[in-house]
């Protein structure tokens, strides 16, 4: 078995070749996200936001470089997670941790940030708990809660008062669920039924029975945006749920614009409320699309991640500019707290206690442009919303 | 009986003094590598625990595939309730690494006297259905359970006591990496006693002629469940280690998906001689976080080139080549179905 | 009672899509016996294929369908010839080992090419809109899934059956030193029956696009449906393979109207129960 020892020292070898020594003023940020397997157009996107952030912010603050290092994640796994942060912080000496898509590989990684003296700033993960696991975690995204609550409103200011609701099974469609049924229920709707459907789910035709069965005029649904958005929104048109006039009502992960293009004609007059469209429109907006699509590659594959990726950027560049590239993690997350700017997706803030963001949640609706292409056009504005599943902790 | 490669090598029955000698040897170089791998990577620490998590996993399919010839692609399942068992019993308030370990070890033995009972009903191709199935009935159950589980977000929360009250799980990982690798290196010495052991040649007697060892008055089912209860003893302190090294327990520790890659690393590695699923694990992990550190976004073609070439060049495995290069010489290439 | 027939209908409308993706890959592990688990990335890469041809080059349906089973199979040859030759034959596990490396090497290269989108594969009128059919509406294209399965189903039979390439065929499976010494080219039929078993995930692929969208990472997340189908019905069988797919077809869409917050557990219950009483899948050949 000598040979054994013989093979590990190879492999052990070729793992010393993939350290990179560090420069002397360079500020390396380290960020972790799916850039392979079956999320790796959400990674893409984190990359196109960081990268056009970068292009239009300059690659420096103050005179410190910034290196960006990306790990990839391709699916939920803490241990994973876990151990790609802390090669991160201990071998390659990031002072900042961004990304993270999956909650559980941010729940993996927040009990490291005090001893590593490192900020998370969260580009992605949309549960709630994350925030209060550490006090260095700060998140640029979106809460599944913050986006889905404005539905409630909306579906009883449009008639709807009997609701089904159907949502994947997993902890972002649980949050989904309860979320629009309060909502919903304090503006005086009823949700008849609630649907929790597998995530592996393949042909939704037997669900869109249910929500013919159940006698509801709308359906709400949450599920994660590719593949399993396209089998249920064409459901929803194929079983003729749409020509019987019930109506749709979803938070923007189901048409996000990337997933446009492969849900067709099917997806127009969707309602779906979100923080961000790419056709918002403001003069920060077209600067980062342009950015953005270059980044990305093409039009077709920009979608939501990349703005918060992008602000996610702004936030850490705002953190070295306080601590004037010393690590201190501490003073980094203080500094940003209350920092308010114009985002691409709108005004938005860092909310001082929670350190989520607060943000503009936009009601809009799928629609076909001039040139024949479908895309979300914003129809109503809620200004200015915080989390409401941190405020009811 | 058919869906098993025999590709291992059939040990040509050496003298019970150089068995002796040769594995002495080897848990030697085990130790001596891990404790080359402390020094040379301090700061991957919490890749190599994970390593060392996950070839505790693959030995316990050595176990029952290489050594008994039940292909399994479910073995998460034990791996994930042992790591559920651990992550649930520290949020409660026991905390002490070692009973944790332990607690691990039970859950998978259960787990594995489960899966046992129901696969070995099949054989081949149904078998390895069966095994799929469970693992996604764990999974389903491990995401409704979500009370307990935390669902898909994750078991979060877990505060492992410092090791005998003086060692502390940190950021740097060295308790977390030393401790796997004591652990490991215990393991592995007991496993070969067991594989070479009476009831470890009965296994591989069965593997190779079921039929002629009940003709010889054995049961076979009995045999095989034993040993499923040994393998998910394995996989259960795997999934324990790494729910305390990671202090969080995610879906992916009951997934298909952890199963098959667990599985290639072993076909990887040779199966039948416990050393390649050491060698399986450690070439494909590290291979998979060299490559893609160089290129986060499209390193999957390479791990695909490596296996595609590893059948091409190695079709017994590594450790197969190893030996042959080392000309250490354990008996003839046999056993090829 | 309306109810009750719409849901047999979407079920057998499912049932037939899984079976003309799945029948190729219950041909290579039946009749070839090669694992190969990279069946999916084969009709991913027709998908891909056909896509192209509809989308972007605005060809006709039946023409995006011929050209992406002609190309497949185009694609599938020097693969046959460099690294599926390798492992006829071989263990089961050292075939698990190459085509998941097959998999991982076509996931990666048409992630690099065509990027991470969905791509869809635009139906022509006459299938994308909704008919009515007494009792419900049904999308077009369901009724030509279900149609596609029958004659597939038919077809594969006649050949295998009733045809002297199917006798050729038979014989070599059961013993391929006998057939070649009896003047059966053996390497030919194993080559024509894999180009056949390409086509068929091919076909496969652009059919049944509307239920498993086309994507990079396709193969692998389909992966464990196909083989539970296959196995379930006992490799290399195709009634036994139709039974399979009518059967989990049916158990996973009323599992999933009744209960959906349970329907994974009533589909892998179900298999654990098929199995446990059919050991070797419906009609799997005892070996």
């Amino acid at each position: 078995m000598k040979a054994s020892k013989g093979i590990l020292g190879a492999a052990i070898g070729a793992l010393l070749l993939g350290s990179v020594s560090a420069y002397a003023d360079t500020i390396k940020v380290g960020i972790i996200g799916p850039f392979s397997g079956p999320f790796a157009l959400q990674g893409k996107n984190f990359q196109a936001g960081v990268e056009a952030y970068m292009a239009l912010n300059g690659k420096s603050v103050k005179g410190h470089d910034i290196e960006v290092i990306y790990r990839d994640l391709p699916a939920a796994n803490p241990a994973q997670s876990r151990a790609l942060a802390q090669e991160l912080v201990v071998k390659e000496k990031v002072q900042y941790l961004g990304g993270v898509y999956f909650t559980p590989d941010a729940m993996a990684i927040t009990p490291l940030l005090k001893q590593a003296n490192t900020p998370l700033v969260i580009f992605n993960a949309a549960t709630s708990a994350i925030m209060t696991q550490s006090p260095l975690v700060v998140r640029t995204s979106f809460t599944t809660a913050q986006t889905t609550s404005p539905l409630g409103k909306i579906a009883t200011e449009r008639g709807v008062k009997k609701v089904i609701s159907a949502v994947s099974d997993y902890g972002p469609g649980v949050d989904a669920e309860a979320a629009f049924k309060k909502a919903f229920e304090a503006a005086g709707g009823q949700v008849v039924e609630a649907i929790r459907m597998p995530l592996n789910t393949n042909d939704f035709s037997p669900i869109m029975q249910r929500v013919r069965d159940s006698g509801a005029e709308a359906v709400f649904a949450f599920l994660p945006s590719g593949p399993t958005t396209l089998g249920f929104v064409k459901a929803y048109n194929e079983t003729g749920l749409k020509q019987a006039g019930i109506k749709f009502f979803a938070p923007g992960d189901l048409t996000q614009e990337s997933d446009l293009p492969a849900l067709g004609d099917g997806a127009v007059g969707l309602l779906t409320t979100f923080h961000y469209a790419v056709s918002h429109d403001s003069p920060e907006n077209k600067k980062f699309v342009e950015a953005a699509t270059k980044a990305v590659g093409g039009a077709e594959q920009l979608s939501f991640p990349s703005v918060g990726a992008y602000d996610g950027m702004h936030v850490i560049y705002k953190m070295i500019e306080a601590t004037d590239g010393k690590q201190d993690a501490q003073k980094a997350v203080d500094a940003v707290k209350g920092l308010s700017w114009t985002s691409p997706r709108g005004p938005v803030s860092i909310d001082a206690e929670t350190r989520h963001i607060t943000e503009n949640i936009y009601l809009r609706e799928v629609v076909k442009g001039p040139d024949g292409k479908t895309f979300n056009k914003e129809i109503q504005t809620f200004p200015n919303q915080k989390d409401p599943g941190l405020a009811t902790q | 009986m058919q869906v098993i490669a025999q590709t291992e090598s059939v040990a040509a029955a050496p003298s019970t003094g150089s068995r002796w000698l040769r594995d002495v040897t080897g848990v030697i170089l085990i130790i001596a590598a891990g404790l080359a791998g402390y020094w040379l990577f301090p700061d991957n620490l919490a890749l190599l625990t994970r390593v060392i998590a996950i070839a505790l996993l693959v030995l316990s399919i050595d176990l029952i595939t290489g050594y008994c010839g039940v292909a399994t692609l479910g073995q998460a399942a034990l791996f994930g309730a042992g790591a559920y068992a651990a992550g649930i019993a520290c949020v409660n308030g026991v905390t002490e690494p070692l009973t944790l370990i332990v607690i691990g070890a039970v859950a998978g033995s259960a787990a594995g006297l489960l899966m046992g009972t129901i696969m070995l009903r099949a054989h081949g191709l149904a078998q390895l259905v069966l095994s799929i199935a469970i693992v996604q009935l764990f999974h389903e159950a491990a995401n409704k359970a979500s009370a307990y589980t935390g669902g898909s977000d994750g078991l979060a929360g877990l505060t492992v006591s410092p090791l005998f009250g003086v060692f502390e799980f940190d950021l740097w990982g060295q308790t977390a990496y030393l401790f796997g690798l004591a652990l490991l290196v215990v393991v592995f010495v007991v496993l070969k006693f067991i594989v070479s052991s009476p009831f470890g040649m009965l296994c591989r007697g069965i593997k190779q002629d079921p039929i002629r060892i009940r003709a010889m008055g054995s049961f076979v089912f009995p045999v095989l469940l034993k040993m499923f209860v040994i393998s998910g003893a394995v996989a259960g302190m795997g999934g324990a280690l790494a729910a305390i090294s990671t202090q969080v327990v995610g879906l992916d520790s009951v997934s298909f998906e952890l199963s098959a890659n667990a599985l290639v690393m072993l076909v990887l590695g040779g199966l039948g001689t416990l050393y390649g699923a050491l060698v399986g694990t450690v070439i494909f992990m590290g291979f998979e976080h060299i490559v893609s550190s160089i290129n986060p976004f499209h390193w999957m073609t390479m791990v695909g080139a490596l296996l595609i070439a590893v059948v091409i060049a190695a079709p017994g495995g590594l450790s197969g080549v190893l030996e042959r290069i080392s000309g250490s010489g354990r008996g003839k290439k046999g056993g090829r179905a | 009672m309306q109810t009750i027939l719409s849901i047999a209908i979407d079920a057998f409308a499912y049932g037939m899509a899984l079976f003309i993706i799945c029948i190729g890959l219950s041909l290579t592990m039946g009749l070839m016996r090669v694992v190969n688990l990279a069946h999916g990335a084969f009709a991913m890469i027709a998908g891909y294929i056909a896509s192209y041809a509809a989308r972007d080059l605005g060809l006709g349906y039946a023409v995006a369908i011929f050209l992406a089973i002609i190309g497949t199979v185009i694609i599938s040859i020097p693969i046959e010839r460099l690294l599926y030759r390798r492992i006829y034959g071989k263990p089961e596990l050292i075939q698990v080992l190459m085509t998941i490396g097959i998999t991982f090497c076509v996931i990666g290269i048409t992630n690099y090419f065509f990027g991470p989108t969905l791509k869809t594969i635009p139906l022509p009128g006459s299938l994308s809109q909704p008919v009515d059919i007494g009792f419900k509406t049904i999308a077009a294209h369901r009724l030509f899934v279900m149609a596609c399965g029958g004659v597939v189903a038919g077809g594969l039979w006649f050949l295998i059956e009733r045809t002297d390439f199917g006798i050729k065929l038979r014989a070599t499976v059961d013993n391929a030193a006998m057939a070649d010494a009896l003047g059966v080219r053996t390497q030919v039929v194993y080559a024509i029956s894999f180009a056949i078993a390409i086509g068929l995930a091919a076909l496969g692929g652009v059919v049944g696009a509307e239920f498993l969208p086309i994507e990079p990472y396709y193969a692998l997340r389909y992966m464990v449906t196909f083989l539970v189908v296959v196995s379930v019905g006992g490799a290399g069988s195709i009634p036994g393979a139709v039974v399979a797919c009518l059967l989990l077809g049916a158990v996973d869409t009323t599992g999933r109207y009744l209960m959906p917050e349970f329907g994974n557990f009533f589909f892998y219950a179900a298999v654990i129960a098929i199995v446990c009483v059919f050991p070797r899948g419906f009609f799997g050949r005892a070996q």
